[in-house]
């Protein structure tokens, strides 16, 4: 039965299609002899003529004389028409079908390879024009034959360093490869990408070069307890340590690192750490290691309040970046920055929010805003500051903050989501805005203008319109900003972005992703303006145009050409 | 002789003996060259328009040679392509780039 149905409803479909032909054809037919007759009527009594003189063109079966080599053969509905419109025997035709291919072939659009390639490097931020360096080139094609290479001889330290970068971007670090990095004369080695190295890869590192002093291991997943032994036995001189996701490393063996080394070590950092490296781990460090300079402690699962106070206890530390995974208490960040403040010049504090209180009565002196308060009156020396996704600090604090500050401008600000988080309303209270906005804007722009070379506000979702046409008026220089991030700030137009290109004459890139009324912004020339929200723009928009103000740059712009000429750009591969 | 002449085009002599000569325009790009070329440094090689290279032979210079007038020739242009080097030249090329600091 259905069997049937089935091989009726084929029948059907087949018959409806063979009707759509048949009607298709109908119509061309008709078309054609429209077109026919249209053309009798405009035409000239003259055209009429020589249509009549004119030979009816041969029906297949028929016999006619081939348009180019003369010889009589028999039409068929596959003769080929010739250049003048008469027909071709079949070898005449072979050969026409044959020249018109390879003309097709020739006509076809070249597809530029390595596209993807191109926009991601875009994406990155790299403006360059012309060709790349040809260190650049070299280092780049070194990394693709990577396996073909026995030992790179007597290279420069940075184009070592230089190699190791793009090696790990290529994921081409591996046992054998990591052999070429090895030197004995190097004193400091970072792999970016350690994840194909095993356990016997970094002990080797030690072997060959007991001197190092700067070792740097980023996803070094395979680092474990008998590798710090033998850093431990072997590096005598180690002084900064980076190790990122080095997970097999006990807690014990932390501990043993920091009393090995002691006072000698000056930077230490980690991040991705999570099944060990604790607060007593910490605390062994800042006993034991009383001369650190540096400290990243990231991303690492088990540490907490503890820690804050062992880190307070740093005197030397000049550069602090901290990431907790847990809640910690207000106060006791107060106190940490209060601590150590006057000596830092790098602070980094990202995701401290929520910032519960552990006993809310008796610490009730520290407002919100504490933390910025306790900044702005120890910290004198700071050259960065990254104060990130907090939701709690009002706009006041930040005026407060930057307003007579006795630090001397800063030079990179990233305060990157630090707006209200309320779904109730988006726009956040009015009288009273949290994070940085409009006012906070205003007084940072004015204490750091100056020499501000990098400014990361995305997300500062309450900064006006207004403040932002004011700041960027183009009258008003900020003369070494070069990069800027105004993503997620919805205010922010196609006005406010070429107030940026007239303010800062220095900018190299701005960045505007989910700004949906920038539109149609004509680029000037060696910045780029990444973010463009319409799908069917570019992503990218490079600046073409030379504008009037910077004509007069532009002896200044090739000078500055001249000198990136001879650069090496981070981590292009 | 404050006002030295300057010739359009530059000599470069490889170790080897071999001599390549090209505009002083394209040669600039390399900044080691620059330096010597440069008229008020009054150094000999800017004198004379000619600069030998006791560490490049000449299959190494050449290449330079053509990365220099490829740099020239696609100085405006965007998404320029990577010329293209000889797979066993690379390491004595890239000594040779981060000398000349092209």
């Amino acid at each position: 039965m259905a069997a049937e149905r089935s091989k009726k409803r084929k029948r059907d479909q087949e018959e409806a299609i063979a009707k759509i032909k048949k009607g298709k054809e109908a119509k061309k037919k008709a078309s054609k002899k429209k077109k026919r007759g249209s053309g009798d009527d405009s035409g000239s009594d003259y055209d009429l003529v020589e249509d009549m003189y004119k030979k009816a063109k041969k029906l297949p079966g028929q016999l006619e004389n081939c348009e180019l080599c003369d010889k009589r053969f028999t039409v068929t509905p596959y003769s080929k028409a010739g250049p003048e419109g008469g027909l071709l025997c079949t070898p005449c035709g072979k050969e026409i079908a044959k020249e018109a291919k390879a003309n097709q072939k020739t006509a076809k659009p070249i597809v530029r390879k390595g596209r993807r390639k191109i926009e991601s490097n875009r994406l990155d931020g790299l403006t360059q024009r012309g060709v790349r360096s040809l260190r650049q080139i070299c280092i780049n094609q070194l990394a693709k034959h990577a396996e073909d290479i026995e030992e790179f001889g007597e290279m420069p330290e940075t184009m070592i360093d230089r190699l190791s970068e793009i090696f790990s971007k290529r994921r081409a670090m591996n046992s054998t490869t990591l052999k070429l990095f090895l030197q004995s004369d190097l004193d400091k080695l970072a792999i970016h990408e350690a994840a194909y190295l095993e356990t016997e890869d970094f002990d080797q590192i030690f072997a060959v070069i007991p001197n190092i002093k700067k070792l740097v291991l980023r996803n070094c997943c395979q680092f474990k307890d008998k590798n710090i032994e033998y850093m431990i036995e072997k590096a005598k001189k180690l002084e900064e340590i980076e190790l990122r996701g080095a997970n097999l490393v006990s807690n014990d063996k932390w501990t043993e690192l920091f009393i090995a080394r002691g006072h000698d070590l000056k930077s230490f950092k980690v991040e991705w750490l999570d099944a060990a490296f604790d607060d007593q781990a910490v605390e062994a460090l800042t006993t034991f290691c009383p001369n650190l300079e540096r400290l990243k402690l990231e991303r690492c699962k088990l540490l907490g309040v503890d820690t804050l106070d062992a880190v307070s206890r740093l005197e030397k530390l000049e550069h602090l970046s901290l990431r907790f995974s847990k809640d910690v208490p207000r106060d006791r960040l107060v106190l940490m920055v209060d601590q150590i403040g006057p000596n830092l010049r790098t602070l980094c504090l990202e995701h401290f929010v929520n910032n519960t209180f552990e006993e809310s009565e008796e610490m009730g002196e520290y407002s919100d805003d504490a933390i910025l308060e306790t900044i702005h009156d120890t910290c004198v020396k700071l050259r960065k500051l990254r104060f990130t996704e907090n939701y709690e600090c009002s706009d006041q604090a930040y005026v407060n903050l930057f307003t007579s500050w006795s630090n001397p401008p800063l030079r990179y600000i990233d305060v990157n989501s630090t707006r209200d988080v309320d779904n109730a309303s988006p726009e956040g209270p009015e009288d009273f805005p949290i994070g940085l906005a409009s006012d906070g804007f205003q007084a940072l722009m004015k204490h750091s203008g100056s020499q501000l070379q990098y400014l990361d506000i995305s997300s500062c979702r309450h900064i006006s319109k207004e403040t932002f046409a004011d700041i960027f008026n183009g009258e008003k220089q900020y003369p070494h900003l070069q990069e800027i991030n105004l993503s997620f700030c919805p205010v922010v137009d196609t006005e406010v972005v070429a107030g940026i290109f007239r303010s800062c004459p220095q900018i190299k890139k701005v960045v505007t992703f989910a700004c949906f009324q920038v539109e149609d912004v004509v680029v000037p020339r060696g910045i780029v303006l990444i973010g463009a929200p319409k799908a069917q723009d570019a992503i990218e928009q490079f600046g073409e145009t030379v504008f009037d103000f910077q004509k007069e740059l532009k002896k200044e712009m090739e000078r500055d050409m001249a000198i990136a000429t001879g650069r090496v750009v981070p981590l292009m591969a | 002789m404050a006002e030295t002449k300057i010739s359009e085009y530059v000599t470069l002599v490889s170790n080897d003996g071999y001599e390549f000569k090209i505009l002083r325009s394209a040669a600039c790009v390399a900044g080691t060259i620059r330096k010597a070329m440069d008229p008020a440094s009054g150094f000999k090689e800017a004198i004379e328009s000619r600069m030998t290279f006791e560490n490049l032979n000449g299959l190494v210079l050449e290449q330079v040679c053509l990365y220099l007038y490829y740099h020239q020739k696609h100085a405006e242009a965007r998404d320029v392509p990577d010329p293209d080097v000889p797979q066993e030249l690379l390491l004595e090329l890239l000594m040779a780039a981060e000398y000349l600091q092209v």
